[in-house]
């Protein structure tokens, strides 16, 4: 599997991704968005003949009065590809972007209080942690967990930083928003 | 110039209060002022005022009357630019563009400095790539508002669109010398001399690009687009040594990408097999965990070379339990000698891990790997002769291993996918539709089994099964059609191009074709949004992919069926009895609005051609690309 930068000809098949493998749908433009205001910050996986496994949507948040700081609006790997360790890559590519072209010091999403996979990820694999709950979050009136993950040393001098061979790689899951 | 019939002062107020409310977007208010000026006889037929009450109407969805009221202001008032101007935002958000730009055209003749009306002339002439008008105009916005930065970025863009290069280049650098950095996350600026690079990049001017990188590099925020900007740079000019470096330091960033050990090899200038493998071995030493350094000598490497490294691979896979293990390898099966190695080594470890459980006979004492290695190995094994077509040893291994393990969801859907390789569709998605059970909180298990119950016809059940993951209160179809679903789309139509429910067929594939209208209808809004946020790498990367949207796969699908579809009722056109059958069995709004046979078939041969030359226009597009970018 191929692990590269998003283009905009990914978008669509992005979409195709997210629709086979997640609840939470976006119409082409909400892809376009992304791919127009953040070009760095969304990456795809991709297997031999260009087909699309896994990605990552993410933008930025830059309205608030916080400090700069990205977001995962969705993030997916194809069941058929589990347990290869796409998403944390996908995540730690998207992450060294934030900190590079918009100096992010952190990163949120919000996931399923039901998908305990997703949670397993963030918060194992990912080190996210739960900065609090919103209620009814999902159209369907879900909660979800907002998490955030530190990125103050996140860099990528080190690629493989060393605390994370101990790791568990079982733990990957899908997910998101 | 004013209009031919102006109106005093109070009136004139009240003409002024009617374009704020359409800005504002106050339609209502706005309706009020246009009724007090026409309510006095005298401005009753003023053409302005008449105009702009049709335009607000349109606003409120009141189209046949907003047409009425903006034909006849512009009738009574054929020199003003007003008129002109709103008789095409009318035709424009009918996505009538080539009118309205006539339209803008014609106001302009009488006001010929409006910017608001050559802003608007621009925008259709980017999206309808009517590249030298969008020159011009953009020329013009750029003598009026020199000040302004879009000016100058749509004027080199114009250029740039039109493979002028060096002018472009030209307006670029004479406004990057006006820009200076404002702070160390200046990411507008970082994108425009990004932007720049490319421009310089496109023209052929590699060593004017190096240099430009490398004056400009402390000032670019976006590290991993210089250094694959470098990298593509120093190949292309021949300086290896230069590119080596680069394409090192991409690898350290991120390792799991197999584009760049393609392009180190370049670099290294390896073509001896021998070599290229010592250079993965090198990375798989140093990140030992990535899966490209390991995974990629596999298709380089014959022989014994590649059992060593392919039996490792699996070993590794099978011991932690991977269940992509097979999808992983499977474009090794292009060759016989490796599938023969690979099913050597499969029946060796199901062998072995029966008797000791070890991977191999006499490897150790005790039994060393988990009983887990069984089960994927006997997982491995089924989908590797299903790829081989011996249904009957596929399954045998699949039961083997749902006998060792009745709960794990993969193996039912291999199973399925056995009986639907075997063309037992039925068969197919039962099994489908029991892996689904087992983990019903999962989209991608569900979107299979709907897949397969397509595959089977069963076009109903299907709906249903997608239901548990669409929207409350609409339809499954509905709301899948809404989000653009196309895959759903597209298997729905084949079904029931089977079934030969060919109205319903139609439906779906025209139900496609306006997905791809609309993705072509969204570049709309980043025409100005791009030049504001500078994202202009991506914007020229979204425009090209627009000129050749239907050409994706999607689109061949559908229009594939919908031409076999048009095709098929051409040479056997319905009778009235298959007619009224497939009213009776499947409602078809197609038909229902075309009812009489002769008049299908008129229609056919023009949404047959709509079909085949939108995808052929898309088609020409990618050719004369590809064409031109071939080497000599």
């Amino acid at each position: 599997m191929n692990i590269r930068c998003a283009k905009p000809d990914d978008l669509m098949n992005m979409q195709h991704c997210n629709l086979l493998c997640l609840p939470e749908n976006y119409q082409m433009k909400y892809y376009f968005y992304h791919g127009l205001s953040w070009p760095q910050l969304s990456y795809v996986a991709e297997d031999e003949n260009g087909k699309i496994v896994g990605y990552v949507l993410a933008k930025m948040e830059e309205d608030s009065e916080d400090d700069p700081h990205g977001h995962i609006t969705s993030l997916a790997v194809k069941r058929s590809h589990r347990r290869l360790g796409l998403a944390q890559k996908l995540m730690d590519q998207a992450s060294l972007s934030m900190v590079e072209c918009f100096n992010a010091k952190y990163v949120s999403l919000h996931v399923r209080k039901s998908n305990r996979a997703a949670l397993n990820l963030y918060t194992n694999t990912l080190k996210f942690t739960i900065s609090e709950i919103e209620p009814k979050y999902y159209a369907d009136g879900e909660d979800a967990y907002a998490m955030r993950r530190d990125l103050a040393t996140f860099n990528s001098d080190d690629p493989e930083p060393k605390d994370k061979e101990a790791l568990p790689e079982d733990s990957e899951a899908q997910l998101i928003n | 110039m004013p209009s031919s019939n102006p109106l005093p002062p109070k009136e004139n107020a009240l003409f002024k209060r009617i374009l704020k409310c359409y800005e504002q977007k106050q339609y209502k208010n706005g309706l009020k002022f246009a009724k007090q000026i026409l309510s006095n006889p005298k401005y009753a037929e003023h053409g302005e005022t008449l105009a702009m009450k049709g335009l607000t109407l349109n606003c409120l969805g009141r189209k046949e009357e907003a047409y009425d009221y903006v034909r006849r202001g512009l009738r009574n008032d054929l020199r003003s630019h007003v008129c002109w101007h709103v008789y095409g935002l009318l035709q424009r958000s009918d996505k009538k563009y080539d009118e309205a730009i006539k339209c803008y055209r014609n106001a302009l003749k009488w006001e010929k400095d409006n910017i608001q009306i050559l802003r608007d002339l621009s925008l259709l002439q980017i999206q309808m790539r009517d590249l030298d008008g969008y020159k011009d105009t953009r020329y013009q916005l750029f003598m009026l508002r020199p000040t302004q930065r879009a000016s100058w970025i749509g004027f080199a863009m114009a250029y740039h669109l039109l493979k002028d290069f060096s002018t472009a280049l030209r307006i670029l650098e004479d406004f990057r010398k006006t820009q200076a950095q404002k702070s160390n996350f200046d990411y507008e600026h970082s994108e425009l001399l990004l932007y720049q690079n490319m421009v310089l990049h496109e023209s052929g001017a590699l060593q004017e690009a190096i240099s430009h990188l490398e004056r400009y590099s402390e000032q670019i925020c976006d590290k991993l687009s210089i250094l694959e900007t470098y990298g593509e740079l120093y190949l292309e000019s021949g300086r290896w040594k230069e590119s080596e470096e680069i394409y090192r330091k991409l690898l350290l960033r991120n390792p799991e990408n197999t584009k760049y050990y393609k392009l180190l090899q370049e670099a290294l200038r390896l073509t001896d097999p021998e070599e290229k493998l010592k250079l993965f071995e090198e990375y798989r030493e140093r990140f030992p965990r990535a899966q490209a350094p390991q995974r990629l000598p596999l298709a380089l490497a014959t022989g014994d070379t590649f059992k060593t490294l392919v039996d490792k691979y699996l070993r590794r896979g099978l011991h932690k339990g991977v269940p992509p293990l097979f999808v992983d390898l499977r474009s090794l099966y292009k060759d016989p000698e490796k599938v023969n190695i690979i099913h050597n080594l499969i029946l060796q470890y199901i062998d072995s891990l029966k008797t000791c459980g070890n991977f191999a006979m006499n490897e150790s004492e005790s039994a060393n790997e988990p009983a887990s290695a069984l089960l994927w190995a006997l997982y491995y094994m089924s989908q590797h002769y299903d790829f081989l077509g011996d249904t009957n040893k596929a399954l045998e291994a699949i039961n083997a291993a749902i006998d060792h393990t009745p709960t794990l969801i993969e193996l039912f859907v291999t199973k399925g996918r056995i009986f639907k390789h075997a063309g037992d569709l039925v068969e197919a998605y039962k099994w489908m539709d029991e892996a689904q059970g087992l983990d019903t909180a999962d989209r991608y298990i569900n979107s299979k089994c709907a897949k397969y119950l397509l595959r089977a016809n069963l076009v109903k059940e299907a709906e249903e099964k997608c239901s548990k993951f669409t929207r409350e209160g609409v339809t499954a179809m509905e709301n899948l059609n809404e989000m653009q679903c196309m895959w759903f789309q597209t298997e729905c139509a084949l079904a029931y191009q089977r079934m030969e429910l060919f109205g319903e067929s139609l439906k779906k594939c025209h139900e496609i074709d306006r997905h791809f209208s609309e993705i072509i209808e969204d570049q709309f809004d980043f025409h100005t949004y791009c030049m504001r946020k500078m994202t202009l790498r991506s914007y020229v990367g979204l425009l090209r992919l627009e000129d050749v949207l239907r050409a994706h796969p999607f689109y061949f699908k559908a229009a594939r069926c919908a031409i076999q579809v048009y095709l098929r009722l051409h040479d056997k056109p319905l009778t009235d009895d298959s007619q009224q059958q497939e009213l009776n069995t499947a409602p078809a709004p197609l038909f229902r609005t075309v009812p009489r046979v002769s008049r299908i078939q008129q229609s056919v041969f023009e949404q047959q051609l709509v079909f085949v030359l939108k995808f052929m226009l898309c088609h020409s597009a990618i050719v004369a690309e590809a064409a031109a970018i071939q080497p000599d």
